[in-house]
């Protein structure tokens, strides 16, 4: 249990530190955006434009990467994270020097088809990533701090790392309109995650506060547009061949909405995200780099 | 003996395999143990009227019992090995002292194999209640796993407590890539009942094997002219009464013309035992006189009274509502045949719910008569059908739930959610939720959600997306049903009407059309 606090409390100001570091590098974009036909070749240039892995993991570190594998869906349902985004975020942490790569969500459906079908299991082990179940007796109430959420389960597995990177997909979402990177962190947790919605956009800041990512990589190659979150037909989809990606969690939803035509400000999570802190949704203020390949 | 563990082993295998590994279909061969079974293949057979081609695989037991005799009881069955061993460890720890000679008789399992017939002439399907293979798997799947995969979960929480953090995340990381389900309602009983049949094992050696088992007295009476017979060399022999003492199964191998060939096993327990290396068993086409198939007072008398209590059984299994109007919460897993059919045909093996992901299927109790107790239903507060899976549809050994492809499965409904309107967050309490929305898994949703006005306590009034069902696109998989965060009684909720497989429990005239409208094309 002593590991666990102090484990907690190092990532709860590690994170921090990290990101006034990064945000003082001058030239390097906030934002960077890449279109292309390869899903694991726009992953692997988004991350160049914003300075390389090396930017945000250290040589030894114990890295989570936390995908959206919350449905039984295969890829072209654009259910979950496409897997060949998270395969070569794990190359590319594993590149960096760090010790581990861990894959782990705490899916909806169940957890083995979600990890099978969604064809992540397979490309994070090829990558030479860690692919973990969430294990009940490493979920643990925590005080979250949050303004409306005091304390929650959470994965230990995801807390107790070095680094976090967030890596969404972008779909639609009948409560909060869309489901991006904040929505993201409720695969962190544990408990009745379904007793979250009742005030889903405080739920969000207070999760997205709690889990400071160092990064996060939106996939929007293939974008879910109806039926959210989980479509179940390829015409619930569409292409857009996009990776975003930011060290601001809420710059990188900003502008994933924008891809649906949603402005930011009708996203009431990214206000409040913005209130504490947590990022500027303003497009016009950020640095953004966009590439094609 | 090796014989009985590799099979043993091999059921264990099938047993296993007999789940979601990775493969959306698992094959056919993990319920191949079932169709070497001629009681479940004659029982099928005869209560479902129709012939199986997979069950052409019970030939094989009966032409081997022809020759041979009871060699699958005592080689193969795996329940067999199971309360061999279970004997073999009562008698070494003295719990077990078997007589001289014992006298009980063997007759009730012949009783039990006419009952068992008899009812399947008028569609009863019993014979999964007792049918070893039957027994065995249900118990395995309901009891069993469950409680060594609690085992070991319990121990991982142990180990991680400890600090050996690496062992327990490995053994828990297995637990989950084996999806074994843990929870069953009828779980303690069959678990109970299973470690009753061992148990009996300490008051005879293979108790079930001797007197209970209707497979056995199958076999026993297909083995009266098998060619393999127990020889005794008087010669040698010293009349020691060892051999009849500890014979397994009450087969008296001494005095030889004695020996009960429908009762031996072929454990050879008596060869081995025997102090002068007296006993063997030779080939001999001479058959055996029919007295001593078995020996056991089956006189014609008690035959034609228990045929006749077979007979007066079946009406008192059929004094039951389920057969004439629908049960409501009898959700049936997809592909189940017409109520009927389905329990004419259904084992009870719990082969299914081994095999479901979510751990939904349930043993049913009460809700589908007598007869359908232990057959399978969704439980959709334990667990719900996953969208893209069929695997239960694949595992069924006997058909009852036809196999089916994963579209062909979508295309099934098993049932019809509804809306508690007075339990529903927005409805009632007009805060937001959608979770039941969110989680439906056709395209387009069967869940819709509209702006409902809910007037509050203080006089307010809220406006909150509420669900709304559109029965023509639900299928009845209970994942609203599952995820629904009202706990205690879900606000929606699944019920069996409308399910494909029935041409009586509909809903609307308009509703029997398969495939559903879509706006997208």
């Amino acid at each position: 249990m002593k590991g666990v606090a102090a484990a907690g409390l190092a990532l709860r100001f590690g994170p921090s530190a990290f990101a006034g570091q990064a945000a003082s590098i001058g030239p390097l974009p906030l934002l960077a955006t890449v279109e292309g036909e390869s899903p694991a070749a726009i992953t692997r240039e988004v991350i160049a434009a914003l300075g390389g892995m090396g930017k945000f993991v250290g040589r030894g570190d114990r890295v989570v990467i936390k995908p959206n594998i919350g449905w039984d869906r295969t890829p072209e349902m654009a259910g979950c994270t496409n897997p060949e985004v998270v395969k070569t975020l794990v190359e590319l942490v594993l590149e960096a020097g760090a010790k581990k790569a861990v894959v782990i969500d705490n899916t909806t459906n169940q957890a083995k088809r979600c990890y099978v079908r969604s064809g992540i299991q397979e490309a994070v082990k090829q990558a030479g990533g860690d692919m973990l179940f969430v294990d009940d007796y490493r979920v643990k109430k925590m005080a979250l701090k949050g303004e409306w959420l005091k304390e929650w389960e959470v994965l230990l597995d995801v807390i107790e790392s070095d680094k976090i990177i967030n890596v969404p997909i972008a779909k639609h979402h009948s409560l909060c309109r869309l489901t991006l990177g904040g929505k993201n962190w409720l695969g962190a947790t544990g408990g009745a995650r379904n007793q979250f919605h009742q005030s889903l956009d405080k739920t969000i800041v207070d999760l997205a506060a709690f889990f400071k990512p160092q990064l996060t990589v939106l996939d929007a190659y293939r974008i879910l547009v109806r039926n959210g979150p989980q479509g179940g037909r390829v015409s619930d989809t569409e292409l857009r061949k996009m990776i975003i990606a930011g060290a601001d969690p809420v710059a990188v939803d900003a502008m994933g909405a924008s891809l649906f035509g949603v402005e930011p400000g009708e996203l009431p999570y990214l206000g409040l995200c913005r209130e504490r802190g947590l990022g500027e949704f303003d497009l016009k203020k950020a640095r953004i780099e966009k590439r094609k390949i | 003996m090796a014989s009985q563990a590799v099979f043993f082993g091999l059921f264990l295998v099938l047993f296993f395999g007999a789940h979601y590994t990775g493969e959306d279909y698992i094959g056919s061969t993990v319920q191949r143990f079932f169709h070497f079974d001629p009681l479940l293949a004659l029982v099928t057979i005869v209560s479902a009227r129709l012939v199986y081609a997979y069950f052409a695989f019970a030939l094989v037991t009966v032409v081997a019992t022809i020759l041979f005799g009871r060699v699958f009881c005592g080689w193969v069955c795996p329940l067999g090995a199971v309360h061999q061993f279970s004997s073999f460890v009562f008698k070494k720890t003295k719990f077990l002292r078997p007589p001289r000679e014992d006298k009980a008789s063997l007759a009730p399992k012949y009783y039990i194999l006419i009952v068992v017939l008899v009812t399947a002439l008028f569609g009863l399907d019993l014979a999964g209640y007792l049918d070893p293979l039957s027994f065995l798997t249900r118990s395995f799947a309901l009891a069993v796993l469950p409680s060594v995969a609690q085992a070991v979960s319990g121990l991982t929480g142990i180990l991680y407590s400890l600090g050996a953090a690496g062992l327990a995340r490995t053994l828990s990381q297995a637990l989950q890539n084996w999806t074994i389900n843990v929870t069953f309602i009828q779980g303690f009983s069959v678990g109970l009942l299973f470690l009753g049949a061992v148990a009996l094992n300490a008051r005879k050696e293979r108790f079930w094997c001797r007197y209970l088992c209707p497979t056995g007295a199958l076999l026993g009476l297909l083995s009266r002219w098998n060619l393999l017979k127990l020889r005794i060399d008087e010669e040698k022999c010293i009349k020691c009464g060892l051999c009849t003492q500890h014979c397994e199964t009450q087969a008296h191998p001494y005095p030889n013309d004695r020996w009960k060939s429908g009762e031996c096993v072929y454990c050879e327990n008596c060869a081995s035992i025997c102090p002068t290396a007296a006993i063997g068993f030779r080939l001999s086409a001479k058959p055996e006189k029919l007295t001593n198939v078995s020996n056991v007072d089956l006189s014609r008398r008690k035959l034609i009274l228990t045929t006749i209590g077979g007979i007066i059984a079946v009406p008192f299994f059929r004094l039951t509502p389920s057969r004439k109007r629908a049960s409501l919460k009898l959700i049936r897993p997809p592909g189940a045949l017409a109520e009927d059919k389905f329990l004419a045909k259904c084992v009870k093996c719990g082969q299914c719910m081994r095999a479901c992901p979510t751990g939904g299927l349930q043993p049913v109790l009460a809700g589908a008569g007598p007869e359908g107790i232990y057959t399978p239903a969704l439980v959709p507060k334990i667990g719900y059908c996953e969208y893209y899976c069929s695997l239960c549809t694949q595992v069924c050994p006997t058909g009852a739930i036809r196999k089916l492809t994963i579209e062909e499965k979508n295309k099934i409904k098993m049932g019809t959610a509804w809306v508690n309107k007075s339990r529903c967050i927005p409805y009632v309490l007009g805060k937001p939720c959608i979770v039941c929305e969110e989680h439906c898994p056709v395209s387009p949703k069967a869940i819709k959600l509209v702006d409902v006005e809910t007037k509050l306590p203080d006089g307010t009034t809220s406006i909150q997306k509420a669900p709304v069902i559109d029965i023509e696109l639900c299928t009845g998989c209970g994942i609203c049903e599952n995820k629904c965060p009202v706990m205690d009684d879900p606000a929606i909720f699944v019920t069996s009407v409308g399910e494909t497989r029935s041409a009586t429990n509909r809903l609307l005239l308009d509703i029997a059309s398969e495939t559903p409208a879509d706006p997208y094309k």
